[in-house]
């Protein structure tokens, strides 16, 4: 399928059932946005959209990744999915199929896309945040198989999810003595809790891991190279869901043209734009790249830094020109922008901070040393 | 863009080093020559992707000055305008005007810049006859000073045009000037945004190669966060101006591509220049040492055909006409 029929496809398709998939603005709750997931993923998986892009082994239809963020794309400029939730299939599914157990896979990735199933990441600690390589939580070797013992944090969507992606100890210190593992949520000894935040959005989770028992064949790649799965994950994060959250961000600064008060600043609007094209432009390239098969790499560092001020800058952009509407109504609509813009806050946090990606630009793309 | 528009790669990496070594070895009447015998017009004509973004991130690289933004500006207007152009010099607006000049009732005040001037007495100007867009012919002789410029980049080359009560042949009017201005500004746009990218790569090219090597508190400062984070910011706003660049000539709204690609080529040669001087510390802020020769020539450029400040409002209010978020380019 080439990507020009694929987009025209998909759009004609949202032309047709797009109104049925609208969200419903009254129940901005979890538990709403994850049930409307589910039915718009079931409706493009039984039209077939939501498998071209990924490998007829896994219940795919094949076709390039780009497809994938194609379809990202369209959906997020509508609103029809929620950027966050969209982007669940897109962190852990790559990786799963890359490194899971084929048969496995082949049994568990078709419900991941038709949204029957939701994964999670369990990667961030208390003590390891952007020092992610001094994790804690261990898993040892137990009658053939794993026990896993730890706590994760910022574990998105982990109280309604299926199964965790658990990065955990099996050897020595720092990143080299890490393993990825394939747990099933409903393991007895595994525990998710909701984390407040200040977006009023419990998505993420504290999930602690209490002599969890994990099949040895749930273990992702190799013995001790989890590192390279985590690599690998983060890599992932920089394709279809960066270029769909562009489309997500694209389509609230759209939302901002029908105010009046736009005429105003037209200088903001012009800044958060511009902002955002300098990451379409950039990132276009990245997802050639990643079709190609090839890892982003060091330059998608590039990238992270970019849609998070893009992002910050659309909804800067947005307090100011809603004016009070997001500090002082309370409205359905009004909630829903307070949530982004307070979501937004984290753009130069989640997925490594800005200042780990401007490291990794000094180092890898300019060549500066190392601190002493 | 068309097959027809394009050269292929080998082509096109050849091409890429002749002109930056002739951009690097020779510069100003000699580089005219050089770009002349390279037939540059003839290759600006065939492939004005491939010889804009060769020839002027080499310009920006190297420091040097040549003719061709005439070439440039130049070639969009002969589809408009009835006369040969190449007997003129494109004048574009002094710094913050929209404009080169307006006439009300009678009298007509011009001020302008030329950049890149060849051997020309006359001129061609967009003004603004009572509220409407005109291309303008102005004679030297006819009540028009010329000044070069020295300024803040005296090596540019500046020629500064001034009339206080000129007459003018009004070469083209109305929609079809509006249509003209819009093309030439976009070019210009697009080969000084190349031109300050080149000068922003050897800002960030100096200070890296000095954080690497200047030693203070027996480490190199490079390995130092705050100087890291400084050259990266520069480094992600160069990446951003070059990508806007390179996508404005697929995308589909040509004249806000330019705008954009304008406005963060602007954006990255202030930041580079403030991120960069900072780290090159004392050494930069010397005559002796080049980067102040490179921050000029990017900040002046930026100044030209629009702003960093100026242009976002510009870009905001095209976004609230149309009433949507372009995507401008798909996958």
């Amino acid at each position: 399928m080439d990507v020009r029929e694929f987009r025209a496809g998909v759009q004609a398709w949202i032309d047709e059932v797009g109104q049925t998939l609208v969200p419903d603005l009254d129940d901005q709750s979890v538990d709403a946005q994850l049930n409307h997931q589910r039915r718009v993923q079931r409706s493009l998986f039984d039209a077939g959209w939501m498998r071209w892009g990924w490998p007829a082994r896994i219940g795919g239809l094949g076709g390039s990744p780009i497809l994938r963020a194609v379809l990202g794309e369209e959906l997020t400029s509508r609103a029809l999915v929620h950027t966050t939730s969209w982007s669940m299939h897109e962190v852990l599914g790559p990786a799963v199929a890359e490194f899971g157990p084929p048969d496995l896979v082949a049994d568990i990735f078709p419900l991941l896309l038709r949204g029957e199933e939701f994964w999670c990441q369990g990667f961030s600690e208390p003590e390891a945040g952007s020092d992610l390589g001094s994790m804690r939580t261990t898993a040892r070797q137990h009658r053939g198989g794993w026990v896993i013992n730890g706590e994760k944090l910022w574990t998105s969507w982990a109280h309604h999810a299926t199964r965790c992606v658990v990065l955990a100890r099996t050897g020595g210190r720092g990143s080299r003595g890490i393993s990825a593992f394939l747990v099933d949520m409903d393991t007895p000894g595994v525990t998710a809790k909701p984390v407040e935040t200040m977006a009023g959005v419990d998505e993420f989770c504290s999930t602690s891991f209490v002599d969890v028992e994990v099949p040895a064949p749930r273990l992702l790649g190799e013995l001790d190279a989890g590192w390279r799965v985590a690599q690998f994950i983060l890599s992932c994060e920089r394709g279809a869901i960066f270029w769909q959250r562009g489309a997500w961000l694209a389509h609230h600064l759209g939302l901002l043209l029908d105010d009046a008060a736009a005429g105003r600043s037209p200088a903001a609007l012009g800044e958060a734009y511009q902002l955002l094209w300098a990451f379409r432009a950039t990132s276009k390239d990245t997802q050639a790249r990643i079709a190609e098969g090839q890892l982003p790499g060091p330059e998608a560092s590039v990238d992270k830094i970019m849609i998070a001020a893009a992002d910050q800058a659309v909804f800067d952009t947005a307090r100011e020109l809603l004016c009070g509407a997001i500090e002082t109504e309370d409205t359905a609509r009004s909630l829903a922008w307070r949530r982004e813009w307070a979501y937004s806050r984290a753009a130069t946090i989640y997925g490594g901070t800005s200042e780990i990606q401007k490291d990794i630009v000094a180092s890898r793309l300019l060549g500066l040393p190392r601190s002493a | 863009m068309t097959d027809a528009d394009t050269i292929d790669a080998a082509e096109r990496d050849l091409m890429v080093v002749t002109l930056r070594s002739l951009a690097e070895e020779l510069d100003g009447t000699e580089l005219e020559q050089g770009l002349d015998a390279f037939g540059f017009t003839d290759l600006l004509a065939e492939a004005p992707c491939d010889a804009v973004s060769a020839l002027f991130t080499a310009l920006g690289r190297a420091g040097s000055i040549a003719t061709s933004l005439q070439d440039v500006l130049r070639q969009p207007l002969a589809e408009y305008l009835p006369v040969a152009t190449t007997e003129y010099n494109v004048v574009l607006p002094g710094i913050g005007a929209e404009l080169v000049g307006t006439a009300e009732s009678a009298g007509l005040a011009v001020r302008g810049l030329v950049i890149g001037a060849r051997e020309a007495t006359t001129f061609l100007a967009p003004v603004a006859i009572q509220g409407e867009l005109s291309w303008v012919r102005l004679v030297a002789s006819a009540g028009i000073g010329a000044r070069r410029v020295k300024g803040l980049d005296p090596a540019l080359g500046i020629i500064e045009v001034t009339g206080a009560d000129v007459t003018a042949d009004v070469m083209v009017a109305g929609e079809r000037a509006v249509a003209a201005w819009d093309a030439v500004a976009t070019a210009g746009r697009l080969a000084l945004g190349y031109q300050i990218l080149g000068a922003v790569d050897r800002m960030i090219e100096l200070a890296v190669d000095h954080a690497r090597n200047r030693v203070q508190f027996g480490q190199p400062i490079g390995s130092f966060q705050a100087v890291r984070n400084r050259l990266a910011d520069a480094h992600v706003a160069r990446e951003g101006a070059a990508a806007a660049l390179s996508a404005a000539w697929e995308a589909d709204d040509a004249v806000l591509a330019g705008l954009l690609a304008k406005s963060l080529a602007g954006r990255a040669a202030r930041i580079a220049a403030m991120q960069c001087q900072q780290v090159l510390a004392g050494i930069g802020f010397t005559a002796e040492h080049p980067f102040h020769r490179f921050m000029a020539r990017a900040l002046v450029l930026d100044s030209v055909l629009g702003s960093a400040t100026e242009l976002p409002a510009a870009i905001g209010a095209r976004l609230i006409s149309a009433g949507s978020i372009p995507r401008l380019v798909e996958l």
